[in-house]
Order: structure tokens, then C-alpha cells, then sequence
């Protein structure tokens, strides 16, 4: 009797799972991620299912691999735009199951792409005029902005490496952005984000760095002459 | 602006794109304030949300839900779907703007905005209208934008009767999809049009 008071004090059956959200990179697929609960002491199984919008099928997540740990990934032809998907996440071990709140999700609204790409800095001196910072990037390659699927705005920041303080900068659909009187002799740090119109921001793209040359002490030195 | 007058200049076919799209951003955005402003204000349960399930009365007009879907779509089935959706829309629009206007919950800021919504469905459809005009005299899509006149009176019919069933915030929801939508076809026809502008 006493083992069999211990035995139930350490087993139960799973405790709640949490969606935490879904995400999709381009519009074309998304994933969603959960927190397990306990598992009760014992190997718990995870499945998600999910019922599209005026239909009362259910489905079970078509792949549970690729996008890692406790995720399901809809590639293209599970993911459909402007439809409700409704979805839970279930926990189950020997001694019963749990489910987690449903979530519902409308992929257009969920679209987080990737950084932007081949970020760029390079200073621009047109004929004696002082030199400027010309930093240019392309968008997320999976992003298909050509077509006019998805539309993305750009954001960038720029410090001086010196310092701990970046200046933001919206640059809208462009993909260049000039950035004028940097200071003359110093390394800057230039990133780029981007946003597509109802989503949420990259996280900011790899650093680019460019020295400015030593520029303005030459003129000064001649207007104090 | 008539065409030899002083001052007129006639803008481009890509100009009239930039034109509606902002113009159809601009309404979707009015209608996602308006949606949220309801979810804040007038349910207090957000479970109640995911229960919504009834059919938006558009349902009934066709449209590619992913990428590959709508560039299947030749340009003038593409153009038809934005017409049909913004025809859909302008009836219940207009309802949408009276019954806001006289519940007494509604401050004047989200009723000015219902009418302002109501006002651009109307606008964005006339505009439409002229770039497909402009794309047919360009010879870019075929004259037979087919049968928008009937689509009007089979729409005329169905919408009104069932929109008066659909409570606002059902009606939110469906034209805050639907608003996106005509955004997004309308980004994808002037890509495939006017490849060369901002693509």
C-alpha cells in the first residue's frame, strides 16, 4: 500500500501545454511553437491539431521536424491565406491527457520575415562635396517582394562604434538610405530591419562597418588661415 | 481634369497603381482600428472570438487564398475579383456606418471612421474601374471584363438580405479580411503590369 502511495504521488497525468505563438517568414508557410507542462513523471507525447475555418475537419500537424523542438511546420500547400486556423495542442501520457488553450490564427497576421540581406556601407563623396554614407541591402531572400505577394518596409540604425547610442532611421520600401555629415576619422555601425504592412519587424540584419575618412580638418584648417 | 486642358497632366498607369493601393492600405487600415477598437471595448471575452464562424457574405465570390493561387489568375479574372469584392462591400458599408452612428456606445471617432470606410469602398471601386480602363486602352488586359453587370445584380440580391444578419463585429471581421485582400490583388496585378515600378 505505501508504494502504491508513492507511485501516485509521483506520476500524474501531463500537465496544461501553452501555445506561445506562430510565426510565418513570407506568407507562403508558418509555424507554430508550444511550452509543454509537466510531463507527470512519465514519457508524454505531444500531438497538434488544427480545424480550418467553416470546416470541422480536424487535422493533425503535417510535420513535426522540421522547424525543431515542440514546433509544427505547414509548408505551402497546408497554408492558406485569409482562413482561420484554429488550433491545440494536446499532452498525453499512460495516465490521461491535457489540452492547452486553442489559438487562432490568420496567417496574414503573423508574418515575421528575416533580416535583410547584403547590407552594405560604403562613404560617397560627390566631386568637393563632404562625403556621405550611402548603406544599401536587398530584401530576405525568401520574402517574394518582385511579385507584389508580400511588401516590406525598412528600418535602419547607425552608431558610432565608439559610442552605445543608435540613431533609427525609417527608410519606407527603399532599399538605400543615405546618411550625411558622418563624423570625420570614425567607424560606423549600420543595421537593417525590415516589416512587412501588418506584421511584426525582423530582428536587425548582421552589422556592416565603414571608416570615414579624415575630411573635415583640411577645410577647417584653411577657414582659420 | 479634362484631356488638353492647361495643367492636366494624365498619370501614368503606374501612378494610377500607387493611387489605389495606398488607397486600399488606407481603408484596410481603418477597418483593423475599428476591429480592434471592438475587440477592446465590446468583447470583454476574447474567447468568444474563435467561435465566430459564420460565413462572410463575399464568400460566395471566389478568390485565390495563397501565393500561387492568384498569379494562376489571368489579370482580368484578378481585376474582376477586386471589383466584385469592392461592389460587394458598399451596401453593407454604408448599413454598417448608420447602425454605428446611432449606438450610443460608439464615440464620433469610430463613426467618422465607418463613414470614412464607407465612403472609400466607393472611391476605390471608381478608381479601380479607371485602371482597368487605362490597362484596356493600353491593350494590357482584353475588353471583356466579363459580366461585372450581372455579378452586380446577383450581389445586389444576396448581400443586402444577408448582411442584416451578420452582427458589426462579424461585419468588421469579414471586411477587414476582405479590405486586405483587394490591398494585396491589387499589388500582385500592378507587379504583373507594371513589373519595372517598386517591384
Amino acid at each position: 500500500i505505501f508504494a502504491d502511495v508513492l507511485e501516485s504521488a509521483r506520476y500524474s497525468p501531463p500537465g496544461k501545454p501553452k501555445l506561445t505563438g506562430c510565426r510565418s517568414p513570407e506568407k507562403e508557410t508558418f509555424t507554430c511553437w508550444w511550452e509543454p507542462g509537466s510531463n507527470g513523471g512519465l514519457p508524454t507525447n505531444y500531438s497538434l491539431f488544427y480545424r480550418k475555418e467553416n470546416s470541422d475537419t480536424v487535422y493533425e500537424c503535417p510535420d513535426y521536424h522540421t522547424a525543431g523542438k515542440n514546433s509544427c511546420f505547414f509548408n505551402k500547400n497546408d497554408t492558406s491565406i485569409w482562413v482561420n486556423y484554429n488550433i491545440t495542442v494536446v499532452a498525453t501520457n499512460a495516465l490521461g491527457s491535457n489540452i492547452s488553450d486553442p489559438v487562432d490564427v490568420d496567417v496574414v497576421y503573423i508574418v515575421q520575415p528575416h533580416t535583410p540581406e547584403n547590407v552594405t556601407v560604403v562613404v560617397h563623396t560627390v566631386d568637393n562635396d563632404d562625403p556621405f554614407l550611402l548603406v544599401r541591402w536587398e530584401p530576405p531572400r525568401k520574402a517574394d517582394t518582385r511579385s507584389g505577394w508580400i511588401t516590406l518596409v525598412y528600418e535602419l540604425r547607425v552608431k558610432l562604434e565608439k559610442e552605445d547610442k543608435w540613431e533609427e532611421h525609417f527608410a519606407g520600401q527603399q532599399k538605400q538610405f543615405n546618411i550625411f555629415s558622418p563624423h570625420s576619422g570614425e567607424v560606423y555601425m549600420v543595421q537593417v530591419r525590415c516589416k512587412p504592412d501588418h506584421g511584426f519587424w525582423s530582428e536587425w540584419s548582421s552589422t556592416a562597418y565603414v571608416k570615414v575618412p579624415d575630411y573635415i580638418q583640411k577645410e577647417r584648417s584653411m577657414w582659420i588661415l | 481634369c479634362t484631356h488638353g486642358h492647361a495643367g492636366c497632366q494624365l498619370l501614368s498607369l503606374a501612378d494610377l497603381f500607387d493611387r489605389v493601393i495606398q488607397h486600399s492600405a488606407r481603408m484596410h487600415g481603418l477597418s483593423n482600428d475599428l476591429h480592434s477598437e471592438f475587440e477592446q471595448y465590446f468583447l470583454p471575452s476574447k474567447n468568444q472570438i474563435g467561435r465566430i464562424n459564420r460565413k462572410c457574405h463575399t464568400s460566395n465570390i471566389l478568390t485565390p487564398n495563397g501565393k500561387e493561387n492568384a498569379q494562376r489568375l489571368a489579370r482580368e479574372e484578378l481585376t474582376e475579383v477586386i471589383l466584385k469584392l469592392l461592389l460587394a462591400w458598399r451596401d453593407p458599408l454604408s448599413q454598417f456606418h448608420q447602425s454605428i452612428a446611432h449606438h450610443e456606445d460608439f464615440n464620433s471617432f469610430s463613426s467618422n471612421k465607418a463613414l470614412e470606410m464607407s465612403d472609400m469602398v466607393h472611391e476605390l471601386k471608381n478608381g479601380v474601374e479607371k485602371v482597368a480602363e487605362k490597362m484596356q486602352l493600353l491593350g494590357m488586359i482584353s475588353n471583356s471584363l466579363g459580366g461585372l453587370s450581372s455579378a452586380e445584380a446577383l450581389l445586389a440580391g444576396t448581400s443586402s438580405g444577408e448582411s442584416h444578419a451578420m452582427s458589426d463585429y462579424e461585419l468588421l471581421h469579414c471586411f477587414r479580411r476582405d479590405s486586405n485582400k483587394v490591398q494585396n490583388y491589387l499589388k500582385i496585378l500592378k507587379c504583373r503590369i507594371v513589373p519595372e515600378h517598386g517591384c
